[in-house]
């Protein structure tokens, strides 16, 4: 995925919209690139301020313009930091190419030289080659995987979510009509008022055209 | 007199007539009464809500309160026009999302 579809599809994956095919696409851009990241996080807490905000506050004017001056200079600021890391972002594929080869490389000896030990293990008779086998796993010190391990220590519950389906959780068989209902939870203001919603010019003001609402909630 | 009765049996058909007796029948289901696509989704949903701060949890249980608690109707409403805005294509969407902000502001 790229970013302008990953900007496409931000306000859908915000309302929880997307499809799950769409949505791990969409979570693996993300992993790879902080922009979007942080564009989804913008995108979020507008859209949380957004519901939040009480319909009758009206905005000062001061207030207003402050923010969007404050929005104009954030857009300003991204969009340099976007330019600069360009260069970047070019250097990128190839080093990323490089690392992969690198470690594809790593991969291919490490596997000739396990084999070469395990051929000489298989010579060695088997009670000398336990013992220090088990030596080396006590005495040796704490190896890259052994950090990594222990910092993805929250990992198994992600792991957890790519079993085969089991049972539900707890709490999802307890109410699962929350959890059917949940996109429409989260759009629920925007449905309420869909048809006055919908009918609402970009400059907000009601179309001349538009039918009058049907039902307030 | 004659228009109450009549409004009054309108209102009746309306509340027990065959949508709100399907929008009845939808809730309160079992997880076993689910469909298997309806078990998907609502476990992907049930993973999206595991990811929300505490606090947006809360509100989305507020939420669900105020949801069960509308007359099946409006329930239905509500359900045709979340189909009417997923039906929206992307663009379509942050216009709407726009008018939405627009519609906030004006604070009707």
């Amino acid at each position: 995925m790229r970013c302008t579809q990953a900007h496409e599809l931000m306000t859908a994956t915000v309302d929880g919209e997307l499809s799950l095919r769409q949505q791990r696409a969409f979570e693996a851009h993300l992993t790879d690139c902080a922009a979007c990241r942080d564009e989804r996080t913008a995108t979020e807490r507008l859209l949380a301020a957004l519901e939040a905000l009480p319909m009758e506050t009206e905005v000062p004017v001061l207030l207003e313009q402050e923010t969007l001056r404050r929005v104009r200079i954030a857009a300003a600021e991204e969009a340099e930091r976007v330019a600069a890391s360009r260069w970047w972002t070019r250097l990128r594929v190839p080093a990323v190419a490089l690392t992969a080869l690198a470690a594809l490389v790593l991969v291919i000896v490490g596997r000739n030289e396990v084999g070469q030990r395990e051929a000489e293990l298989a010579r060695t008779p088997a009670p000398v080659a336990k013992p220090a086998a088990e030596n080396f796993a006590r005495t040796r010190a704490p190896q890259t995987e052994d950090r990594l391990a222990a910092a993805s220590e929250p990992a198994p519950v992600a792991q957890e979510t790519h079993k085969a389906p089991q049972g539900p959780p707890p709490a999802l068989a307890a109410r699962p009509d929350l959890f059917m209902e949940l996109p429409i939870l989260r759009n629920m203001e925007k449905l309420e008022h869909f048809e006055q919603i919908e009918t609402t010019t970009v400059d907000g003001q009601p179309r001349s055209d538009a039918a009058p609402e049907r039902q307030r909630g | 007199m004659k228009r109450r009765i009549l409004a009054i049996l309108l209102g009746l058909q309306v509340v027990l007539g065959p949508g709100a007796g399907l929008a009845r029948a939808q809730y309160g289901r079992g997880w076993e009464q689910l469909t298997p696509d309806e078990q998907r989704r609502a476990r992907e949903n049930y993973e999206r809500y595991q990811r929300l701060p505490e606090n947006r949890q809360r509100f989305m249980e507020r939420r669900y309160e105020r949801f069960q608690a509308l007359p099946p109707q409006e329930q239905q409403r509500l359900r045709q026009n979340y189909e009417r805005y997923r039906e929206l294509d992307p663009g379509q969407r942050r216009e709407f999302v726009e008018k939405y902000r627009q519609w906030k502001k004006s604070g009707k």
